[in-house]
Parts: structure tokens; sequence; C-alpha cells
């Protein structure tokens, strides 16, 4: 067994919990000095967006139905979205239920990503999003 | 196995494992058949020290998460530019002992 259900599951809560927070806090106007706040350790220090860089920007994008900028902003806020929205609702079942469907899911995905032909893809995947940041400045 | 060859695994590969553990190691291999010796004095263990420089020079993308085979961990902090730049630095500290841990996984599958 590669990682113990309660663990995961308090990674995966504590996770989205902070991102909600993070997206919040970027996007209300109560409290402006965080808004536009960056954290990312790559552009900070050399300047260089990272793979993700804008991904909260797509994601407050894709809450406001602009999906077209969203998709140009950044891709990786689609795969995000999905994770914020299911990931909590998935972990609270089975955590109310007993059951451990989402550790299960999780151990299989983990494998899946191991095989070389999806590992190749994600990588290039990646890199191609990687290299379109930097041209789009983000 | 005998006490000469179990001193030797643990002083080849001491460093791989949390010092706690290896007095357990060192009692389970005393107590274990001579025909699995082969196997492990065969198994590659990751090396802490190389998943330290790796979580310092690249934590950000999780490079060091998928190194020791996190694989699902290290999507994750890929896709937070490395958990808002929270957890890199959490593993800078943490990534030796999420190392060895992995390594007495490896090897308790062969312990017991």
């Amino acid at each position: 067994m590669s990682i113990s259900r309660n663990k995961l599951y308090g990674i995966i809560l504590t996770a989205c919990f902070a991102g909600a927070v993070w997206a919040w806090l970027q996007s209300s106007n109560s409290m402006p000095a965080y808004k536009g706040l960056n954290v990312c350790l790559l552009k900070n220090i050399f300047n260089i967006p990272c793979p993700s860089c804008g991904s909260t920007r797509s994601l407050l994008l894709l809450i406001n139905g602009q999906v077209a900028e969203a998709l140009y902003l950044n891709p990786i806020g689609f795969i995000i979205a999905t994770i914020i929205f299911i990931a909590p609702i998935w972990v609270l079942y089975d955590i109310v239920f007993k059951e451990k469907s989402f550790l299960m899911f999780y151990i299989k995905l983990e494998s899946g990503i191991k095989k070389p032909g999806v590992a190749i893809t994600l990588i290039v995947f990646i890199l191609i999003n990687w290299i379109w940041n930097i041209k789009k400045g983000i | 196995m005998d006490n000469q060859r179990v001193d030797m695994f643990i002083l080849s590969n001491g460093k791989f494992f949390e010092s706690h553990q290896v007095n357990m190691i060192r009692e389970r291999l005393l107590a274990i058949d001579d025909s699995k010796w082969v196997i492990i004095s065969t198994i590659q263990f990751k090396d802490p020290t190389t998943s330290l420089i790796v979580s310092i020079l690249a934590g950000s993308l999780g490079i060091d998460r998928f190194l020791i085979g996190d694989s699902g961990l290290g999507v994750g902090k890929l896709l937070t530019c490395g958990g808002f730049g929270i957890w890199t630095i959490v593993d800078w500290f943490q990534i030796q002992k999420a190392t060895r841990e992995k390594n007495l996984e490896k090897i308790q599958q062969f312990l017991f």
C-alpha cells in the first residue's frame, strides 16, 4: 500500500480548502493586499512562469463562465476546477459512509500515469503548456 | 541469516533507513532464511541525499515526489505551483524522511 486512506484524505481536503481560500482571496475586493499576490517560487526567483502559473486566474474566469479566455490563459485551470469541485465531495462521501472508493481510484490513477506511454504524453503536454506560458508572458 | 552478512548489509545500507528502523531491520534479517540473501542484497534503494538535491532544484515542479514514486502527490505539486510555494519548502525538510519510508516499504516485502 503506497499511501494510507486517512493521510490521502487529509491532504486532499487541506489542499482543496487552501485552494478555495486562495481563489476567494484573489477574487474578493475585501482584502486588496492579497489581490495579484504571487507565491510561485520559480516565477519570483527566475522571473520565468512555471507550467501551472495562471491557473488561479483561469479558474476564476471559468467560474465567471468565460470558458474560451480560461482555456487561453491556462488549460490546467480546467483540471484544477474538476479536482476542486469533485474531490472534496467524493472524499466526504467516503468518510461519511466509511468506504475507500476514492483511495482505490487514486491508486489506480497513480499506477496508470506511471505507464511509459501515458507518462510521456503528459510530460509533453506539460512542456508544451510551459513553453506557451513563457511565450504568453503570464 | 548469519551475523556477518547482516552486519555487512547494515553497514552499506544503513543510510537509506531511519535510524530507529535499523535495529528492527537487523533483527528481521537475522531471523529470516538464508535463501533470501540474494534478493535482499540486490535491492536498489533511493538515496535520500539525491532526493534532497532534486527537491531543492526542482521541488516546485514536483519532480522530487515523482522520483520517490509518489506520482499522485507529484501531479498535485506540479499543478499547484508546488502547493503555492509552501509545500515546496515543507518538502525540503520532509523529502529525506519520505524517501527513507519508501525504502522501508521496499525492503519490508522481503522481510516478512
